[in-house]
């Protein structure tokens, strides 16, 4: 088919339009069937295409099904701060009862934040605090993962020895919180030093790269990797299987993805630190219900981090 | 006033312009003739400030200056009207005609009324029916030249350097140009111009100087000169006939054009080619010839109306049906529609015909390479080899090359717009006597030429078109320009 | 292609600069100059060398290709996606993402040249036209479990990396065509002169199609190659990869308005990207000054080189 400049236009309006309808009626259907005593809860979570958040975002959705009486609308931000506040403002219009929010960003959300309290309704944050505090707070803290990672290592190499570091993207909280945590420990063990720091982005390629380049630079003076996610942590392994060197390097991430368990299981990566997302799911669901119902609600509720290492896998994997 | 003093200038090693002096005189108008590569142009940036001199000075009202750029130059009273325009397409006519010097009033707000105002005031002097409040881009390449001429009047320059300013103009532009031209010699402005049409010299110049390679070859008073001696000290040989004879055409009609119509631009156009013959399109700008010539090598298809070629009827909707019907055209727009600045030379004329030097999809650089020189040594193409990105040549050598690579591809019918715009008389020569070589080989050839005396010379038959019609069509050889003109003006 | 003095002195000019940075970083390190460290950078380059050659043809005909990071995140999911062990043979994850990248390439050229938007605007829509398909095919999340086989395709042979193999091949095989077959003389033909080239009959459509299409394609390949390197499909992967490719041409000499480059001038520009890269983190500058240091040597290299072959 030829297509000319009208047809084409013609098209993209016609995909708009139907879209616009489609999205019109099925808000309009949400509204009508939003039955008497039924508590409707609104969640809008970070990004679904980033591991964790999705882990986290389906452990909510799910828990919240299990609960009678309670509808859960989950809208994604997709680390779009403007975005994130348009669907906040949307919850505030529909009158949800609560609303559980997992901010994009530290500063950037809070005026989202500070949106929601002035209309009223009770807000869960969860994951990711922001400036200024919702009526609950459901996280695990970051400082406490970067601890028990370094911890980890310094046990493994009787606190003598060479460390590197891949940072997340520089500046986020998750990245300055986890260094802060890794940084107390190497100050507590003169005989860890730090070799060498660098950011990978959270990136897989970036850190198998960039690892690659430390395996030249550093041959030899390291005996341990601490990446501040698992999709670094399996570049660095990548990195390393690659050259021949993993057996004297011990390499440790954060999150517990599947693919960092299945490495865990399979003798290649040494260990990872669990965020345990289903327990933040639920910590958020029963806060925002407590909240919703008018009962009283502990501000705080921090989930704890675990070290998985081979010992205590079967735990973790269902 | 403005004097040139032992100028000289060197591009890369080679003197371009051997050490040159030259007065220039208020209230006279001074040609500077040449062929191409001469030097004129380069003496003219030397003076406008744009190139800085490697040796001698220019002398402006008994100072010795160094003007460090055009703006310079401008600030001192020199304009200069460039050869290649350089219009900003997206303003108005009345801002490019005012750039630089916009009335303002408080703040620097620009004053768009007195702006109009100022630029219809100077279009009237030429004589210019263009609405200042256009866009450039909408305009001709004529008019696109009369607006850059009205830029320089408008800056009261004391001198004003034109290179080529008639090569796109129309012949009723060209008369309005004069007038304007005598006006400011009138007003004793210095007008310093350089042409390759040789009528023009001795309508309108005072005094003439003629450079070759580089060098002053003489200046004298206009009235002391003939064309003879002028086109003598030009080329530095005689050149007894710029016009070669016409060979007969045969009576084997080859191309016949029949109720072509896209308005606005023509409407019922009807003529034929026979092989041998050369039929020109004549017509003041915007008359439609171009317009026309473009729907039969399929750059803009006509709306209705029939092409046959060789008794049939073709279908062009693309330059690629009708190169492949035998149809080739050298256009008018030569940087527009015609170079790939940075291919070299050699790629440039081969590009067409590519497939013939090819292996399959692959290119023979053997046979193609061979082909170059063998073009290049044919229309006798100055470069320094086939590799020489073709933007670098002088517009002599561009256009030669672009003929070969329309010929390269061996058409029957040859469309040629304004196939002499902007080069010098010897390679003007050369064209004249290729298009008489061709059609003595039994090629059709359309020409269309806003100089009528080359159109009388060259052609056997001459389409007068008038606002998209045809308003005549004339034996050649048994009309004059007068008839030309008359049919061609506008009741 | 220009003449070929000043070709030369192009090439001569970045080459210097290379060999500069190169010299340096020999001097402050004692690992750069190692052959493993080389086989490193080699390894490195590769991805941005064959999505640098890919775009390289779209440039030269006056276009851009914003979609390049995307597309190599989408044919990567779709390759992870048909590579677990013991489904198809190898033959497959690998073709679908090379047609997954030639699609996308495809739909690029075809609204070009057909709809009339500008490159700009298409690639920029495919852009995040692929990134939403990736994280729709994937779930968002990576997609794991692949053959050895495929992995296999970035491991070495006879010492030397496949993807640096592949990279070779299609540099050389691009540096061939462009030289030796018509289209790729139309190439540089429509980049130079769109009108000029459609008036001598170069059929100018057809000539931009193959360019977004062959650009698709390698996009593809880069896709796999990144693929089988970190062992996963990463919907999130090639984030700003058109970045540093479209930075490698024109560092390389091929001119933003198109019709002016080469692949040779393309392949230095990948190689001065990478050892800067490389080079960086050997020497263990911070992550802050990194960016600013590689900004700076990648504009003052091009603008030395634009210094030199204007003299």
């Amino acid at each position: 088919m030829r297509l000319t400049p009208r047809k084409a236009v013609t098209a993209f309006l016609a995909v708009c339009t139907l879209s616009l309808t489609a999205s019109l009626f099925s808000g309009c259907k949400k509204a009508e069937t939003r039955k008497e005593g039924e508590i409707l809860i609104g969640f809008s979570s970070r990004d679904l295409s980033a591991e964790y958040t999705a882990k986290l975002s389906e452990a909510i959705v799910d828990y919240a099904k299990t609960k009678p009486g309670v509808k859960l609308v989950m809208v994604d931000a997709q680390s779009d701060v403007q975005k994130q506040f348009s669907q906040v403002e949307n919850f505030i219009a529909q009158k949800v009862d609560a609303i559980i929010l997992n901010p994009c960003e530290l500063e950037a959300s809070t005026p989202a934040v500070d949106r929601i309290k002035a209309a009223g309704i009770p807000l869960v944050l969860v994951n990711q605090v922001t400036k200024s505090a919702g009526d609950s707070y459901i996280g695990s803290n970051d400082f406490d993962a970067g601890r028990i990672a370094v911890e980890a290592i310094a046990k493994k190499l009787n606190g003598q020895g060479g460390v590197l570091m891949l940072h997340g993207i520089m500046g986020t909280s998750a990245q300055l919180q986890r260094e802060a945590g890794a940084r107390e420990v190497f100050a507590k063990y003169p005989g860890l030093r730090l070799v060498d720091h660098q950011t990978a982005s959270w990136d897989r390629a970036k850190a198998m790269a960039l690892t690659e380049n430390w395996i030249q630079a550093h041959k030899g003076k390291f005996s341990a990797i601490f990446a501040h996610n698992d999709e670094m942590a399996m570049g660095a392994l990548l990195a390393l299987e690659r050259a021949g060197m993993k057996k004297d390097v011990y390499v440790i991430g954060i999150d517990a993805i599947a693919q960092a368990l299945t490495a865990v299981k399979e003798g290649r990566l040494d260990a990872t630190v669990f965020q345990d997302a289903v327990g933040q799911g639920k910590g958020s669901v029963d806060a925002a219900l407590l909240l919703a119902r008018k009962q009283p609600c502990p501000k705080e509720t921090m989930i704890p981090f675990q070290l998985i290492s081979r010992e205590n896998l079967s735990q973790f994997l269902k | 006033m403005l004097r040139a003093l032992e100028l000289r200038k060197d591009f890369g090693g080679l003197t371009v312009l051997h050490p040159t002096s030259v007065e220039f005189r208020p209230g006279e108008v001074h040609a500077l003739m040449g062929e191409n590569g001469a030097g004129k142009s380069t003496l003219m940036k030397v003076l406008a400030g744009l190139y800085r001199p490697d040796g001698g000075h220019v002398e402006w009202r008994g100072n010795k200056v160094a003007f460090g750029s055009p703006h310079d130059a401008l600030v001192a009273g020199i304009a200069m009207i460039h050869q290649e325009l350089m219009p900003i397409p997206d303003l108005t006519v009345a801002e490019n005609i005012t750039l630089g010097h916009e009335p303002c009033v408080s703040l620097g707000r620009i004053d768009r009324a007195a702006q109009l105002r100022l630029a219809d005031k100077l279009l009237l002097e030429l004589e210019a029916d263009i609405a200042p409040d256009r866009l450039m881009r909408t305009l001709t390449v004529a008019q696109t030249q009369v607006v850059e001429i009205a830029k320089a009047l408008g800056r009261q320059a004391d001198v004003i350097l034109m290179d080529e300013p008639t090569a796109a103009l129309s012949d009723h532009e060209v008369a309005a140009l004069f007038r304007a031209i005598a006006r400011l010699k009138a007003r004793g402005v210095a007008v310093v111009y350089t042409t390759h049409k040789m009528e023009e010299v001795f309508k309108l110049a005072d005094r003439v100087s003629v450079l070759r390679d580089g060098r002053l070859v003489g200046s004298a008073p206009a009235a002391e000169l003939s064309p003879a001696k002028l086109i003598t000290m030009m080329v530095g040989r005689d050149l007894s006939d710029v016009y070669p004879a016409r060979p007969k055409p045969s009576a084997d009609i080859l191309l016949e054009v029949d109720g072509l119509t896209r308005e606005p631009a023509y409407r019922e156009i009807s003529f034929r080619i026979h092989r041998g013959e050369v039929v020109a399109l004549a017509g003041l700008m915007g008359a439609g010839r171009t317009e026309i010539a473009s729907a039969i090598y399929g750059l803009q298809p006509a709306a209705s109306g029939q092409i046959r070629l060789r008794g049939q009827p073709i279908s062009v909707r693309s330059p690629r049906d009708a190169l492949a019907a035998g149809i080739g055209m050298v256009t008018e727009d030569r940087k527009g529609l015609g170079l790939i600045p940075a291919l070299g030379v050699g790629q440039n004329i081969t590009l067409t015909a590519l497939r013939e030097f090819c292996y399959g999809p692959m290119l023979n650089h053997t046979a193609e390479v061979a082909a170059q020189q063998a073009q290049m040594a044919g229309f006798s193409i100055k470069a320094s080899s086939p590799a020489q990105p073709i933007g670098q040549l002088s517009g002599g050598n561009q256009q030669k090359a672009l003929l070969s690579r329309c010929l390269l591809t061996g058409p029957e019918l040859i469309i040629l717009d304004e196939p002499t715009r902007g080069i010098d008389i010897g390679a003007k020569a050369e064209i004249y006597a290729l298009i008489q070589r061709l059609a003595h080989a039994g090629k059709a050839i359309l020409l269309i030429s806003s100089e009528l005396p080359e159109v009388l010379a060259l052609a056997h038959r001459i389409v007068v078109l008038r606002r998209g019609s045809v308003a005549a069509t004339l034996d050649a050889t048994q009309t004059d320009q007068e008839t030309v003109l008359r049919h061609a003006m506008p009741l | 292609m220009l003449a070929l003095d000043r070709n030369l002195l192009h090439r001569f000019g970045l080459l210097l600069v290379i060999l500069g940075v190169g010299l340096a970083l020999s001097v402050a390190t004692d690992t750069f100059l190692s052959v493993a460290n080389l086989t490193n950078v080699a390894r490195q380059i590769s991805i941005n060398g064959i999505l640098a050659v890919g775009v390289t043809f779209v440039l030269l005909t006056a276009g851009v290709d914003l979609s390049l990071g995307s597309v190599v995140a989408l044919s990567g999911v779709a390759c992870a996606t048909f590579a677990h062990p013991g489904e198809h043979p190898v033959i497959i994850p690998i073709a679908v993402g090379l047609l997954t990248g030639a699609a996308c390439g495809l739909v690029n050229g075809a609204l070009v040249t057909r709809g009339g938007v500008a490159p700009f605007i298409v690639t920029l829509g495919m852009m995040t036209i692929a990134r939403g398909l990736a994280l729709i095919v994937s779930g968002g999340r990576p997609v794991a479990n692949m053959s050895n086989e495929l992995t296999a395709f970035a491991d070495d042979l006879f010492g030397v990396p496949i993807p640096v193999l592949c990279f070779a091949a299609v540099a050389f095989a691009a540096w061939f065509f462009l030289r030796n077959f018509r289209l790729g003389r139309h190439i540089y033909a429509v980049g130079g002169n769109e009108n000029a080239a459609r008036a001598a009959g170069v059929p100018v459509e057809r000539v931009k199609l193959f360019a977004y299409a062959l650009c698709g394609l390698l996009t593809g390949l880069a896709g796999v190659v990144l693929a089988a390197r970190i062992t996963t499909g990463q919907p999130n992967a090639g984030q700003a990869y058109e970045l540093d490719a479209i930075a490698a041409v024109v560092i390389g000499g091929t001119s933003l308005a198109g019709g002016v480059g080469t692949i040779t001038g393309t392949l230095l520009g990948v190689l001065l990207i990478g050892v800067i890269n490389n080079g960086l983190d050997l020497m263990g500058v911070s992550s802050y000054y990194q960016a600013v240091i590689k900004g700076v040597i990648i504009v003052g290299a091009v603008w030395l080189d634009r210094r030199q072959s204007r003299s």
